[in-house]
């Protein structure tokens, strides 16, 4: 608690030192100005190496402080283990925090009697341009919430380990730590999408940048594992092989801090080159080490209980689902890794870019979709035909039916055509289920099919709020299918000219410039018409930054279900002097922020406790209110909506 | 041949010549697009030469521009992408080519899918060959269940069973 109070006290001085333009203070002079405004003053705080270490520290003194104070006076035998864990990583980020990337480094010269003496600099050299957008704000911080969250499920599986402590506790007592860690990394990827799709105006969400990879690996680890361990609460198996998916998403969280840290890689998001990165190789090396001793030393106790009794199981599609997650795991950071690796060997660094990642992943991503609709309707232990037939009778006729309508409509592109099947196969599999258990718990309750839902989905909250993630997941997928078809065109603009994109015909009504308090913006207005009739105003512009000598792009985005119309003003031609507009139309990319939010909302689903069931006694009590259940319903009709 | 059937052929061989035309600057435009979607712009911003626009952005602006020109020139890919390494290094690839230690990135991804593959394949069957040989060992014990141990079974069923 000391600890915690202690950083606390050192973070928000180092906001303070911001807010109160303190430019004797290094880090506040190298990402501040006077002009930056409050809401970026804040953001500034993680903006740089120093203090997004610190901001590191702060929030994983938030989640050891939670769980040592949640499990106070319980699970004696595991905590200390637990604490000491906890303990060993919050103090080598405050190692470095302290001894080797310090925020409150002062500005000092040699003063005439050979004494340092400190000075102050009349402003700041402001925060980077493309870090001035609001999702700077939010992104990092949820970012580092997932990275520093799954602290907590590593520090339990070690703990556990090293203790010896018997069976799924450890699982049962980190499942909600690791769903809030997997949130934030969720919502931190795709923010960390967005801000890139808004702020960078190259027209795209996901660039296969290094350090966008070095979030994604943790994700998919961390997915991984969120599937399995539900084999070893139900049957006990794969103990060996959880404790490795918690080990290495740990691992993966600190190796993309070192990458991006450490210049290894080159990034448009990495920190500047520095030798920190050899603090991380070494703190990496060392929980290898430790998880290594720690598993030979106990892993009799890791012996799975039950055997596979089928292949088409919930079990072996459990196995298949970690299987794609880890293939496209090692695929990414193999792929990440090559340039170092070819460099090493060859002495030419091999760039591995986009085109690269997406031939790899592509296909895995369509396997791990297929997988989402088949794997939660497949039973425990054994399926049988009838039951196939059942589950996935409609949903295969369905999404065969889809995929020859949107094939007749033009679609030929095999990929996005596969994905689209795919995902209307998954979402029937899921409104199936969610149909079904509504229907009997209508029969029940008399109540309306979305209350039914609604109170299904309370009742089950882990079963359901999965499924309603899936749907996200699903929604995510139609976006990523509609790249396949974006397009983009560019051309100098005199005022009054027009450029047609789409249905979309966009006229240059104005061109301008003005001075704002921390930069000059030069302003497109654009009207875009459809059908000859006015729709919109846009206003992409640019900013140039005179504290930094820097420029950034605003783009301006008219977004709708069907498409983006993304518009980017590219700067003047240098040989006519006229304004360049790059507009892009991109289908459904809202898809991809509408699926991430309901991916969150059933995250939050899938932590609430579950509401226990009291219907067959309010059947009893409201008899009026009831509706008569159907003989066919009656007897198969259990509380636990349990399938199969 | 009538005067309408002359007509009408000129016209045909008009707009024959016209489409020829139009898919010949498209398809010159498409070439360039697509053989740019295999470099990497080398300003450093870590983006494919075709969708970098980094603001004031002049080196994607010349690499475009040289290969317009080499497009125009009707090189070939081959011809083209050596060019550009010659001229860059091999840091302008922006997938690996598809030879010598390259190759290695290409196939790990497919090593990784076909071992896990495998791996999985054989653990489903070890896992499977020892149930057969537990329920064998369990037919020839005896067959008496005691009330408790059924009561064991059961608590264990609707534990593996429930979602």
């Amino acid at each position: 608690m000391a600890t915690c109070g202690l950083i606390f006290i050192a973070t928000f001085s180092l906001v303070y030192l911001f807010f109160s333009d303190s430019y004797w203070v290094s880090y506040v002079v190298a990402h501040s100005n006077r002009d930056l405004s409050t809401f970026y003053k804040f953001a500034a705080l993680w903006s740089g190496q120093e203090g997004s270490l610190l901001f590191w520290s702060f929030l994983l003194a938030i989640y050891v402080f939670s769980a040592l104070f949640v499990y106070r006076n319980k699970n004696g035998e595991l905590m200390p283990y637990v604490g000491v864990v906890l303990a060993g990583v919050q103090i080598f980020f405050l190692t470095l925090n302290n001894f080797v990337a310090s925020p409150f480094k002062v500005l000092a010269t040699p003063g005439v009697n050979g004494a340092l003496e400190i000075f102050t600099r009349a402003d700041g050299n402001g925060l980077t341009p493309l870090l001035q957008y609001p999702e700077m704000v939010i992104h990092p911080p949820n970012l580092y919430s997932g990275y520093t969250g799954f602290t907590i499920p590593f520090a339990f599986a070690l703990g556990a380990l090293l203790a010896r402590y018997p069976g799924e506790k450890w699982i049962h007592l980190t499942r909600k730590w690791t769903m809030i860690a997997w949130c934030f990394q969720t919502a931190g990827v795709l923010l960390g999408a967005h801000w890139a799709y808004a702020v960078l105006g190259w027209g795209g969400y996901w660039g296969w940048d290094p350090v966008e990879n070095a979030s994604l690996l943790p994700w998919l680890t961390g997915t991984a594992f969120l599937h399995s361990v539900m084999m070893q609460e139900k049957r006990g198996m794969m103990k060996v092989w959880n404790v490795w998916l918690v080990f290495l998403t740990f691992m993966l969280c600190i190796l993309g801090t070192t990458l991006t840290r450490s210049g290894i890689v080159s990034s448009v998001h990495a920190f500047a080159q520095s030798s920190i990165g050899d603090w991380f190789v070494g703190f990496l090396a060392l929980i290898l080490v430790v998880c290594l001793v720690a598993y030979v030393k106990n892993r009799d106790y890791l012996k799975s209980e039950n055997q596979l009794d089928s292949i088409v199981s919930r079990e072996s599609s459990f196995l298949f689902n970690n299987l794609i997650l880890l293939v496209s795991c090692v695929a990414v950071l193999s792929g990440t890794l090559f340039p170092v690796f070819s460099e090493w060997l060859s002495g030419s660094r091999i760039s591995v870019g986009a085109p690269f990642f997406n031939k790899v992943n592509i296909p895995l991503g369509l396997i791990l979709l297929f997988l989402t609709g088949v794997g939660p309707l497949l039973a425990w232990r054994k399926t049988s035909v009838d039951s196939l037939k059942r589950n996935f009778g409609w949903p295969s006729l369905f999404s065969l039916a889809a995929g020859a309508v949107v094939f007749a409509l033009g679609l030929h592109e095999f990929y996005s055509l596969l994905c689209l099947i795919l995902c209307v196969f998954v979402a029937t599999t899921i409104l199936m289920e969610f149909y079904r258990g509504a229907r009997v718990v209508r029969a029940r309750s008399g109540a309306s099919f979305a209350a039914s839902a609604v109170d299904l989905t309370l009742r089950n909250t882990r079963r359901y709020g999965g499924y309603i993630v899936h749907m996200g997941m699903v929604l995510i997928f139609v976006g990523l299918a509609g790249a396949a078809f974006n397009k983009d065109v560019q051309k100098d603009m005199q005022i009054g000219s027009t450029l047609q994109i789409g249905r979309y015909n966009l006229l240059l009504q104005s061109f301008d410039s003005k001075p704002e308090r921390n930069y000059t913006s030069e302003r497109m207005v654009v009207e875009v018409m459809q059908n000859n009739k006015p729709l919109m105003m846009l206003y992409p512009e640019r900013r140039f930054f005179q504290t930094n000598q820097e420029s950034g792009t605003m783009v301006a985005i008219y977004s709708t279900l069907r498409d983006d119309l993304y518009v980017v003003y590219a700067g003047q031609s240098p040989e006519t002097q006229t304004p360049v507009i790059h507009a892009y139309l991109n289908p459904l990319v809202k898809w991809i922020w509408l699926g991430g939010a309901i991916v969150v909302m059933g995250t939050i689903v899938t932590l609430l406790p579950n509401r226990r069931s009291v219907l067959a006694f309010a059947v009893l009590q409201e008899p009026s209110a009831a509706r008569p259940m159907s003989p066919s319903l009656a007897p198969s009709v259990t509380l636990r909506e349990g399938h199969d | 041949m009538t005067r309408m059937r002359r007509r009408k052929t000129l016209l045909f061989c008009i707009a024959g010549v016209c489409t020829l035309a139009l898919s010949v600057s498209v398809t010159a435009e498409d070439r360039a697009k697509q053989i740019g979607g295999k470099f990497m712009c080398m300003c450093n911003c870590n983006q494919v030469l075709t969708q970098c626009n980094h603001v004031g952005c002049t080196t994607s602006t010349a690499m475009l521009k040289e290969l317009d020109q080499a497009v125009a020139r009707g090189d070939s890919e081959d011809v083209i992408t050596q060019a550009f390494v010659q001229e860059f290094g091999t840091k302008v690839y922006a997938e690996p080519p598809k030879s010598g230690l390259s190759l290695v990135a290409w196939v790990l991804p497919s090593v990784y899918l076909v071992g896990g593959t495998l791996l999985v394949v054989f653990l489903i069957s070890r896992w499977r060959s020892r149930i057969h040989l537990e329920t064998a060992a369990a037919s020839v014990g005896p067959s008496g269940i005691s009330a408790e141990e059924l009561e064991r079974a059961r608590r264990r069923v609707a534990r593996e069973t429930e979602d």
